[in-house]
């Protein structure tokens, strides 16, 4: 595989302009928009008075000690604890539906006949991933930014730890939703539409452990089938208590082993 | 001359169906060359095959050096593929800049090519316009322009002319022809009279089978005048017959004759003994053509 870097640019950039200048894209937007002012204006900006307020300390330490995530109430600025909440989980599904169309549309509409005349099917694939990334990078550091002010606005002396938490968390995000987007480039490959893709991967992670449990259950031993699941560390990640290859190494293995079987199928799929 | 295209005993299936089956040719650069066929003939699993869409099933073939899909071709092979569309979101200018600066072009120069093709095919106007905005021969000139981004050295293009009104045909067509000293077309069309107007060289598919690889070239001392008249005149052939060099002549449709011509048995211009004869029986014309017709020389 040679990847040409000025094609590879093209092609990422022109995923933020699908973002920022399609009906569809501007949509996402705004949902995502919506979404993220009512978290941040009634859960986040009131989270240190939830958080620190006298009758809800015992039950949150409770709470959170009962879950794993007491080392998330040591934390210096309230309002990551609950970001950091809301946002593990929502980026990774929001991933699945924004990251849905890298693709397969241009294939059924044979817009990539167009497309393959000019770059290699690797550099499609790599370029259309990280063009993906790219964005949910630019939406997810959008969001630990608005957190970092909110906390700001009360006390700005948090303003310095603000950034230093806000940034290790965004990095954290990114590398959980990498093999979500993989996840969504490898069904590219597989299907027609978004709509199909979101459906396959839908049924990829609901009857997928099923799918394992009687595997095993079957053969009487484990195979470690779940490490296919991405996502699977992420409880580990939201108590900050996971060991640095479950929280680093196991999402990036993923995310190339996804991607190396988009490219192996995509080279011999027909356009 | 030089070797652009080689094909070696390709052969493409689509389960038990064999859409080509050891097809064999080479064309050198030159004028353009016509892909005909009737339907299901396997010319766009051809087109398919030498842009790299698909793989064969067996066999190989060689463009310009390079296997079809090889980023060697990037800029050089162009194609309008059959049913292809752009994307419905984005404007066409947009789209053909985002090719332009795939084939490596600045954005500067992006922009200028853009316009560039957008003007040969007559949409200056629709730069801005979403596809879905414009008409199904616009989308289709829209595509070709697509085709004619940067300078290709060879341009593949699947029934272009399909859909276009007369006007814009002709303007595709004058497009081909214009550019047909510097660039290697390979057109299908079911319209064979446009095909004759642009090619010199058939490539003529039926079942997956290559039938002939010829150039309408004749040989030295036999070849053939078809006569188009207005109405049928009783008797034409006859007194057509009568012209020292006419070998034979033989009716290929209503109105329709095809002399066949040994220049060795006359020195006279057969050509105006032809027309001396047509003026004298006051015999309309429609078309005289110097040689067998395309359609004819297929089917």
């Amino acid at each position: 595989m040679n990847f040409n870097l000025s094609r590879l640019f093209n092609i990422i950039t022109f995923e933020i302009v699908r973002l920022f200048k399609t009906k569809r894209g501007l949509l996402a937007l705004l949902a995502f928009s919506a979404i993220w002012f009512i978290i941040l204006y009634y859960f986040v900006g009131s989270a240190s008075s939830i958080v620190t307020s006298h009758s809800f300390e015992s039950m949150a330490k409770q709470l959170f000690g009962a879950l794993g995530l007491s080392a998330l109430l040591a934390w210096p600025v309230a309002e990551y604890t609950i970001y950091w909440l809301v946002a593990i989980y929502f980026f990774p599904s929001f991933a699945l539906l924004v990251c849905s169309d890298q693709f397969c549309s241009d294939k059924h509409r044979g817009t990539l006949r167009f497309i393959t005349l000019r770059t290699t099917r690797a550099e499609l694939i790599i370029g259309r991933f990280f063009g993906q990334l790219l964005i949910m990078s630019i939406l997810i550091l959008l969001t630990a930014a608005a957190t970092t002010l909110l906390a700001s606005l009360r006390d700005i002396t948090l303003l310095s730890e603000s950034v230093v938490l806000g940034i290790k968390l965004s990095i954290q995000l990114i590398i959980v939703v990498l093999p979500f987007i993989a996840l969504m480039t490898l069904l590219n490959t597989l299907v027609s539409s978004a709509r199909l893709a979101i459906v396959f991967a839908t049924l990829f992670f609901a009857l997928g452990p099923l799918l394992i449990v009687l595997i095993e259950y079957q053969f009487g031993q484990t195979f470690y089938l779940n490490l296919i699941f991405p996502g699977g560390q992420i409880s580990h990640v939201l108590a900050q208590s996971s060991d640095f290859a479950n929280q680093y190494i196991l999402p990036l293995v993923q995310t190339v082993v996804l991607l190396i079987s988009s490219h192996l199928i995509m080279k011999r799929a027909s356009l | 001359m030089s070797l652009i295209i080689d094909v070696q005993q390709v052969t493409k299936k689509y389960g038990n169906n064999t859409a080509l089956n050891n097809v064999e040719f080479s064309l050198e650069s030159g004028a353009p060359v016509a892909l005909v066929g009737p339907n299901g003939a396997g010319k766009t699993t051809l087109f398919s095959l030498l842009c790299g869409y698909i793989q064969p099933t067996s066999g190989n073939i060689n463009i310009l050096g390079h296997s079809p899909g090889n980023s060697a071709l990037f800029g050089r092979l162009s194609a309008l593929p059959q049913d292809a569309q752009l994307d419905p979101r984005f404007s066409i200018a947009m789209q053909l800049n985002f090719y332009a600066r795939l084939q490596g072009m600045s954005s500067k120069q992006a922009k200028i090519d853009t316009l560039r093709v957008l003007d040969m095919v007559g949409l200056q106007d629709a730069t801005k316009s979403l596809p879905a905005e414009l008409s199904h021969g616009m989308r289709k000139r829209a595509t070709i322009a697509q085709a004619l981004l940067g300078s290709p050295e060879i341009v593949m293009l699947d029934e272009a002319t399909a859909g276009l009104d007369p006007a814009n045909a002709k303007e595709i067509r004058a497009i081909v022809a214009e550019h047909a000293d510097n660039v290697n077309f390979i057109l299908s069309s079911h319209d064979l009279n446009e095909l004759e107007r642009l090619c010199d060289r058939v490539l003529y598919l039926e079942s997956g089978h290559l039938k002939q690889h010829q150039t309408q070239d004749n040989n030295v001392n036999t070849r053939y005048i078809t006569l188009r008249v207005k109405q049928a005149y009783q008797d034409l052939i006859p007194k057509l017959s009568i012209i020292p060099s006419v070998e034979k002549i033989e009716m290929t449709q209503d109105k329709e004759y095809l002399l066949t011509i040994n220049s060795a048995l006359s020195a006279n211009n057969v050509e105006i003994d032809l027309l001396k004869i047509l003026i004298k029986n006051n015999w309309l014309y429609s078309h005289i053509i110097n040689g067998k017709t395309l359609e004819n020389q297929l089917f």
